[in-house]
């Protein structure tokens, strides 16, 4: 009898352990869903911005042309390719906030202004999310939660290798 | 993606902020102070801020902090910390959370034993975490980082105060943190009066000179030397505490150099540090971002300082003020002897000190906090209590609806 209760007490107590393996892992996915959400959400205001700029007086037509294709594909690119595309669009802005900084109107000034602050906010947003994706990472590798499939289908969130120096 | 891009420029709204305070709110320390200059920040802002905070008594709690009962005392990190944990501040602090209704939960140190930490277990939401500390103990932090991690892990993001705090976050719990300078009121320090008292070879110091790792000693071992080259050299102290006692320790010889302040008023500070020729902080160890050393360079004072951690990433490495060997107390001489001589370079010193002291005005801080809360908030959610929120629960209520 004793021992049916021991056992029946560490199979509960055991249950308990995996529903909460289940849950903190299910808040580590959450997390890494929103700070993404946040960082893309950034991203998008930068390309916008970055046609902004392309499409000012500010930016003479080989680099209005250079901006705006970079721009583009940041928005269009898949999951797969998007690390790459925010890169070249780093690069793209980066060579024109540096040549032309100097002669720059009223408006456009504010636009370089914008996006400076956007580029400040982008930083913090990609070590959060990164951050996010690294718990995760190291919660999945637990051996109950492999065992146990806890993580269901949801797939392993990947790291994305971002540049952000390139502002 | 138009959806997300509205959620992140939509919060201009006024927000429910609660802040928790781990220690209690009626002693003087630099987190207390931190998370008041905070809540009144927002406040003034135009935003709803409930402070949950340890205190003695009610009489002197301003409106906006709730209490939590009463401090307990406790050794931590070199210390006495008034902390708070138990069943009973559990519930209350379980209570403060679903009674709130808040947007978003600022913990601050979320790894003592107090009730940020209850506050982090009991909350499932936005949350973001400050760092204050930076831990030494090391062996500790290993043993009870298993315990923390699922708490530290809820947070969605965490600010560390100083490089310093930032390394002990990432050394110990494995998580990276944005640094995030502590606030001051720059300019309640800029235009500081010279008061002619205060002039001539003065050197001063601010603090609760008793305690050892505020490190008077250093500066009082100091002192035979520098009276040799800077006969008329005069020590300011001012902070709470018994001067008889420390006065025991000093050369007779030497004492009259010595002038014990007593506390001074704010306004008192700022006219103190546009008067000195030199502040020194010989501080020993246990600061993990040294606020006072930012009044002092926003009030322009010419700074010396020992090469704690924390010093050498808020000086700059040496570039806004004077570093010396923590302890030393030859080497502090020499430092303070060098600028005694060279009003030059000690002019130069002050004046790219109190430019860069700019960063840590609460304009500046206060927005950088509030971006982080942003991107906190960007899933929609609300602060709720965690076990409305755990799997089987979240099962039954779908099986039933």
């Amino acid at each position: 009898m004793k021992t049916t209760l021991a056992i029946a007490l560490i199979l509960l107590s055991f249950l308990w352990y995996l529903s909460y393996l289940a849950t903190r892992l299910d808040r580590l996915h959450h997390r890494v869903e929103t700070s993404w959400a946040n960082l893309d959400g950034l991203l998008q205001r930068r390309a916008a911005i970055a046609l902004e700029i392309a499409h000012s007086e500010f930016a003479d037509p080989a680099s209005s042309l250079l901006l705006t294709s970079a721009a583009y594909q940041a928005r269009e690119a898949r999951i797969q390719d998007r690390s790459a595309a925010e890169t070249a669009l780093s690069g793209a802005l980066a060579l024109l906030v540096i040549d032309g900084q100097s002669h720059a109107n009223a408006a456009e000034q504010s636009l370089l202004e914008q996006l400076t602050a956007l580029t400040a906010k982008i930083r913090i947003a990609i070590a959060i999310h990164t951050d996010a994706v690294s718990s995760t990472q190291m919660v999945r590798k637990k051996i109950a939660i492999r065992t146990f499939r806890l993580a269901g289908t949801a797939p392993l969130p990947v790291t994305y290798e971002f540049e952000s120096d390139a502002l | 993606m138009a959806i997300l891009r509205s959620a992140t420029l939509m919060v201009v709204k006024k927000l429910k902020i609660g802040l928790v305070c781990p220690y209690g709110w009626d002693t003087p320390g630099g987190v207390q102070n931190h998370v008041r200059d905070l809540a009144e920040f927002l406040l003034s802002a135009g935003h709803d801020v409930s402070v949950l905070a340890p205190a003695m008594g009610e009489a002197k709690l301003p409106a906006y902090v709730v209490n939590a009962g009463k401090p307990i005392s406790i050794p931590y990190n070199g210390a006495v910390a008034r902390v708070l944990f138990g069943p009973i501040a559990f519930a209350r602090v379980r209570h403060w959370i679903a009674e709130g209704d808040f947007d978003l939960l600022h913990l601050h140190e979320p790894a003592i034993p107090s009730i940020s930490l209850l506050a982090c277990w009991a909350a499932d939401g936005p949350m973001v975490g400050t760092f204050h500390a930076a831990a030494k103990h090391q062996k500790v932090i290993y043993a009870i980082g298993p315990i923390l991690e699922p708490a530290i892990e809820k947070l969605s993001a965490r600010i560390a105060v100083s490089e310093a705090a930032r390394l002990t976050l990432t050394n110990h719990l494995d998580t990276d943190a944005v640094v995030i300078p502590n606030g001051i009121y720059a300019k309640r320090y800029a235009n500081g009066v010279r008061q002619e008292k205060w002039t001539g070879n003065t050197i001063g110091f601010i603090g609760r000179f008793e305690e050892p790792r505020k490190g008077l000693q250093v500066l009082v071992d100091a002192l035979p030397m520098i009276a040799r080259f800077a006969p008329d050299v005069k020590v300011l102290i001012a902070g709470p505490g018994d001067s008889e006692d420390v006065k025991k320790f000093i050369d007779p010889q030497l004492l009259h150099r010595f002038e014990f302040l007593g506390r001074i008023s704010e306004e008192d500070k700022a006219d103190f540090m546009s008067s000195l020729a030199i502040y020194v902080a010989p501080n020993t160890g246990g600061e993990s971002f040294g606020i006072i050393l930012a009044e002092a360079l926003a009030g322009g004072a010419c700074v010396v300082a020992s090469d704690i951690p924390a010093f050498v990433s808020l000086l700059g490495g040496g570039e806004f003020g004077a570093l010396f060997a923590s302890g030393d107390s030859n080497d502090l001489a020499r430092v303070v002897i060098d600028l005694l001589r060279d009003e030059k370079k000690r002019m130069q010193l002050s004046r790219v000190g109190k430019a860069h002291a700019q960063i840590f005005d609460w304009d500046v801080v206060a927005e950088q906090i509030f971006s982080i809360y942003e991107m906190a908030m960007v899933g929609g959610d609300r602060i709720k209590l965690a076990s409305g929120t755990r799997s089987w629960n979240r099962f039954l209520s779908r099986d039933e609806g």
